[in-house]
């Protein structure tokens, strides 16, 4: 069987969520043996695409074809079958056998149940010889960085005869030296009859390896060119940004307070060295995209990660867990509201007075109609869509359940908010209403942290951005002022700030 | 019993909590075991044999307390009959007379009934620390080390008791409590203490902050600790709290046989656990109560006694305990997953 | 800067290196230690002949073949800790084994007809323990503790307590060649069933080490996930897992059943805790993925040798309090020294 020139058509796909339409007629073609680039912001619909391609999603409409054949994936081991392997950031190794053990697992050849050293076990073995000598077969996968457990996903893609490789920012955790190797192993598939699906928004990266870039952007393809064809950076930041026209944002008098948190070097496993302020009433917003260290940055101030350097509050030195942080006044809205900010098997009254149940109680013994009361309370002044207070919260939508979360922190008479990702997987009307709710709080006088991958939901109400890549803090701007979003677009891609 | 616990579900039971709905089933169950076993063991409707049902378990039940909550948050206290066995023994051999006899087993540290009461709680909670200490500081599991804690526990008893038991030289007072009825019955106070003790568990279960923190860290403890719960120091409080019940059943029970046997409430771990999973207190997550536990209780002590109505040797209850606890996981799973849709 | 990263790079690199090396050797310190002690300690009881020392091949003969049942079972459990799972109802297992054996033996069954009839029954506990935890999805613990009281139970029913347990009675005897199997000497001064118990710890070393079952135990322990997308059936594997564990509970009772010359109803209780100990000290990690056969048995060559050197040397009811406190022990040791795998 000859093979097709084009190893992946996608063919006006189309997917939809309740919501909103993710992947919106996208049709593009990947050629074979490429290293194929895919970029677009946070919300492009890059990581719905991929999931439909690795069958963890089913699409809703349009066309795959895979080696010319009609691809319907139904389940992730559907598409490894089919010859499509994915490395996702969280690694599918198993740390307790060795190299050799991985690249073969599954594939074993066996006699009455006995291991057996064919030459097809050897071929998948030398794999990793051919990749990347320095890592011998037969290392406990355990004593590997983080990078050499890559370089093993990838071995093992390639001993099972995968077609295509698809890497979801593989170089957000690793080191700089790390990163050269790997794009030698990347470069050196092509070879190898594979083809790479790079997703990355290192944009940079995409100008030393990528033989094509895809841009999305809401849900739409944009463009498909030869990166030889594209021009610099620029090019691909106006693609992905488009016109894009943000919600009018009103500066703010800037009163000359004492700051009510400050940061200072902070550093641990992500961060490198962030320091900066925060003043009563301000919103702050951190930008960066997936592995700019957004998320640690939170952690570490809540007190949930370590860090070395310092951080104080209302000028007092914060205590390094979660319970003092929010008795100091801090609260924070987790990034995966499921699974770190709901009790999702208790009702909404069983959610929101948690962190501060002094309030609804008395030595200890809890004032149930005071509980109701104050839930009633939030529901109102949240607007949370639900009849009664005790309404499961798994049965809530993403919206709302946001807005549960929320209250929970509001209640916990937090002076400093801290977001991370608030409106993520949320409608617009949602959105805006968590907007609103921000702001007012912000007129009350409480400060907010925002950490987000959303560039237009920065722009909409912080007054002070900070731009993260790598863990570091690259630049700061005043909103209000004119901001070049393509500028922003380019430090977070691990630009340089002039 | 509007607590703070799931759905209203459009159903037959609309409009109540899945953990309200289970004790509901449980308590039907209950029911029909009751009627079935009416038809087949002779007796068994008569109002004393109705009484014992609740006043003969009430050891069982206490413990039950301790356990209830820690599976709530989905961990094991196994260690609890061996705190009972030692607690006993402890408060037997403090209080017996100091050097009054030949006998090492018949001598002890002589003091007063109430020091003897709070040393022997004091060792308890010693064995509670420990669990505490290795399975919320360290994160070891909890079956391991309150299997450990159990022999432990144990064992100090039966090296007291050197093996057999201790019951002499004890002044009156010791079988007091453990002897006296409630006026004009024939149930011991014990069973009362039981009953207001449950009772105590179900309002700080339901309406207490120490409750909802139990059910908060069972239903999710990584968002229970981004909450500002101290997860751990909850889980050693829980442990601490056992351990102490179950002293208090070991004192309750020393003083009602005048002795410290080295073989108390052998295999009383596996039953307070047992009644647990009976009233559908479930390991997974955050959901149970120790009114579940206390219909658990008695649907068990309705088997048991059946057997023994039915004139079936007492080592019935093994197998007997075990499938009745297999068959209730799996009537409570089929009845949620029906509700459910 | 570099140079730096790069030397404490090195030195968290020997400083996993000598934690690998601690985890590795400190059992054989540990077995060292422990026969030292015993040694000194029983040294007042060796008479003029020097007989009676711990390091006496009489002694030594007595040690191991008390230590034929646990040597049977603990490789077996080992696997299936590797993999991740539990089952807490070996001992009663074995008790039931060790009863329906001599049940069998009483009733005329010839050797050889009894023996893999027994192994048979085995298969089916550990069946029922597989249906339980993989099909139908129960907590091991639960489960196991469920199947270990019906076992238990079912024992007790065959052999109410009270009533001596099956031996001998003055109509039918035991055959007197039923403790050959546990007791008479084949080579060595030890027992038929002591080479057997070795046969299968081989056996199952090279499971361990060199078949599809035991990479893919530590597959499974290690990372589930990585596992099934690889496209191994976790539910199959754990289930054969406790299958085999079944199996080697029951011929650890026929050898139990063997060397007392009865079938007792509890005379597997306690197997699960000293298995537990065993596999612990052997540096098996809980949450699994890691763990070796070869290592556990020297964990229970330690079990055995203070449980034996404990039983001469103080008096029977310090015994409880002893092996809990072993337990604990070895747990800690454990908790040092075992990095159990970051959640998954």
């Amino acid at each position: 069987m000859s093979q097709t020139a084009n190893v992946l058509e996608i063919k006006d796909l189309v997917k939809d969520f309740p919501s909103v339409r993710a992947v919106n007629h996208v049709s593009f073609d990947i050629k074979r043996n490429t290293i194929h680039c895919l970029v677009g912001e946070n919300g492009a619909g890059k990581s719905t695409l991929i999931k439909v391609l690795t069958g963890a999603m089913l699409r809703s409409s349009g066309a795959l074809l895979l080696n010319g054949e009609e691809y319907w994936p139904h389940s992730t081991r559907d598409a490894k079958e089919k010859g499509i392997s994915t490395l996702f950031q969280e690694l599918n190794v198993v740390d307790q056998l060795t190299v050799a053990e991985n690249l073969t697992l599954g594939m074993e050849d066996t006699r009455f149940g006995f291991l057996r050293a064919t030459d097809k076990i050897s071929a998948m073995v030398s794999v990793m010889n051919s990749l990347e000598p320095s890592i011998h077969p037969k290392m406990l996968v355990s004593r590997l960085s983080v990078a050499q457990k890559q370089i093993v996903e990838i071995a093992k893609a390639v001993a099972t005869e995968s077609d295509i490789i698809i890497m979801d920012e593989p170089t957000a955790a690793i080191s700089e030296g790390e990163i050269k190797r790997l794009f030698t192993i990347v470069k050196g598939l092509r070879e190898k009859n594979v083809t790479v699906i790079y997703i990355s928004h290192r944009l940079d990266e995409i100008f030393e390896i990528g033989d094509y870039v895809t841009v999305m952007r809401d849900g739409r393809h944009i463009g498909t060119k030869p990166v030889s064809e594209v021009g610099d950076r620029s090019e691909l930041i106006r693609m992905m940004i488009g016109k894009t026209v943000f919600e009018q944002y009103t500066p703010k008098a800037q009163a000359c307070k004492d700051p009510l948190l400050v940061v200072r070097n902070v550093s641990n496993h992500k961060l490198h060295d962030i320091s900066f302020d925060v003043h009563e009433g301000e919103i702050v917003g951190f930008y960066g995209l997936v592995g700019a260290g957004k998320t640690e940055l939170a952690r570490a101030i809540y007190g949930v990660d370590e860090y070395r350097g310092e951080i104080r509050f209302k000028d007092r030195r914060l205590s390094p867990s979660p319970d003092k942080a929010i008795q100091a006044g801090i609260a924070l809205v987790p990034e995966e509201r499921r699974s770190q900010g709901l009790f999702t098997v208790l009702t909404i009254r069983g959610n929101v007075p948690v962190m501060n149940m002094k309030k609804i109680s008395r030595s200890g013994f809890v004032n149930a109609s005071q509980e109701r009361k104050v839930t009633r309370e939030y529901i109102d002044k949240l607007r949370i869509s639900t009849s009664s207070t005790e309404k499961e919260a798994a049965k809530l939508s993403g919206g709302n359940q946001q807005k549960v979360v929320f209250a929970k922190c509001l209640f916990a008479d937090a002076d400093l908010l801290m977001l991370d990702e608030p409106t993520r997987g949320i409608d617009v009307g949602a959105k805006s209403e968590i907007y609103g709710i921000v702001r007012r709080l912000s007129e009350e006088g409480k400060s907010i942290l925002i950490f987000s991958s959303e560039l237009p939901e920065i722009m909409n109400i912080c007054d002070t951005i900070h731009l993260l890549f790598d863990g570091r803090l690259k630049a700061t701007l005043r909103n209000g002022c004119d901001i070049d979003n393509e500028h922003v677009l380019h430090i977070v891609t691990g630009g340089d700030a002039p | 019993m509007s607590a703070d616990v799931p759905a209203p579900r459009k159903t037959v039971l609309a409009g109540v909590s899945n953990e309200t709905f289970l004790t509901f089933f449980m308590i039907g169950v209950l029911v029909v075991l009751f009627a079935v076993a009416c038809l087949f063991v002779p007796n068994f409707y008569l109002l004393q044999n109705i009484i014992n049902l609740f006043s003969n378990y009430w050891f069982v039940i206490i413990l039950g307390i301790g356990v209830t909550f820690l599976l709530i948050t989905g961990n094991f206290d196994m260690s609890v009959g061996g705190v009972v066995a030692l607690t006993g023994v402890l408060s037997v051999w403090f209080c017996q007379g100091y050097n009054v006899s030949q006998n090492a087993l018949a001598n002890g540290l002589g003091l007063p009934y109430g020091a003897a009461v709070a040393l022997a709680l004091a060792g308890a909670l010693c064995i509670g620390a420990v669990n505490a200490f290795f399975i919320a500081r360290l994160r070891v599991p909890s079956i391991i080390v309150t299997l450990a804690t159990m022999m432990v526990a144990r064992g100090i008893a039966q090296v007291i008791t050197r093996g057999a038991q201790r019951n002499t030289s004890l002044p009156d007072v010791f079988g007091v409590i453990g002897n006296t009825f409630i006026p004009g019955t024939s149930v011991k106070i014990a069973v009362l203490i039981m009953v207001l003790l449950v009772a105590a568990a179900y309002v700080v279960e339901k309406k207490t902050v120490v409750g909802r923190r139990t059910y908060l860290i069972g239903a999710n403890a990584t968002a229970a600790r981004l909450s500002g719960i101290r997860v751990s120091g909850h889980l050693a409080l829980l442990y601490m709290v056992s351990a102490l019940l179950a002293g208090v059943t070991g004192i309750l029970l020393a003083s009602e046989y005048k002795a410290g046997l080295s073989s108390r409430a052998m295999g009383y771990e596996f039953d307070a656990l047992v009644i647990s999973l009976l009233g559908g207190v479930s390991i997974a997550g955050g959901f149970g109560s120790v009114l579940g536990m206390f219909v658990g209780a008695i649907i068990l002590a309705v088997v048991t006694s059946s057997a023994t109505g039915l004139l079936l040797p007492p080592d019935w209850q093994f197998t007997l305990k075990g499938i009745v606890t297999f068959i209730a996981i799996l009537a409570q799973r089929f009845a949620l997953d029906r509700r459910k849709g | 800067m570099r140079k730096m990263e790069q030397s404490l790079q090195a030195r968290l690199e020997r400083s996993k290196a000598t934690r690998a090396a601690i985890k590795n050797f400190y059992i054989y310190v540990v077995l060292v230690l422990i026969v030292a002690v015993f040694s000194v300690v029983k040294l007042g009881q060796v008479d003029f002949f020097g007989r009676g020392h711990f390091l006496s091949p009489d002694s030594i003969v007595n040690l191991l073949r008390m230590a034929v049942p646990i040597l049977t079972l603990s490789g077996a459990f080992t696997l299936l800790m590797i993999s991740g799972y539990i089952d807490l109802s070996v001992g009663s297992a074995m008790s039931l084994s060790a009863v329906v054996f001599a049940l069998m033996i009483l009733n005329g069954f010839p050797f050889a007809l009894a023996l893999p009839l027994t192994l048979v029954l085995g298969i089916a506990f550990g069946v029922l323990n597989g249906l339980l935890v993989m099909k139908l999805r129960i907590t091991p613990v639960i489960a196991t503790l469920v199947t270990l009281n019906l076992f238990k139970g079912i024992a007790l029913l065959i052999v109410p307590r009270g009533t001596s347990a099956i031996k001998s009675t003055a109509l039918q005897k035991m055959p007197a060649w039923i403790n050959d199997y546990a007791r008479r000497d084949v080579l060595l001064g030890l027992p038929a069933a002591f080479y057997v118990a070795v046969a299968v710890i081989i056996i199952l070393v090279v499971v361990q080490r060199r078949t599809i079952l035991g990479k893919y135990a530590a597959a499974i322990g290690g990372n589930r996930t990585a596992a099934e997308l690889s496209g191994i059936n976790a539910v199959k594997y754990v289930w054969i897992l406790y299958v085999i564990v079944g199996l080697f509970a029951a011929l650890a009772g026929t050898a139990r059943a063997s060397y007392m010359s009865l079938g007792d109803p509890l005379s597997g209780d306690g197997m699960e805790l000293d298995n537990i100990i065993a596999v612990l000290l052997g540096g098996t990690a809980f949450s699994g993925g890691e763990g070796s056969v070869a290592k556990t048995v020297v964990g229970a060559i330690i079990i055995m040798c203070v449980t034996t050197g404990l039983m001469t040397v103080i008096p029977a009811f310090w015994q409880v309090f002893a092996k809990g406190t072993v337990l604990i022990v070895a747990v800690a040791l454990n908790h040092l020294l075992v990095r159990e795998k970051t959640a998954a």
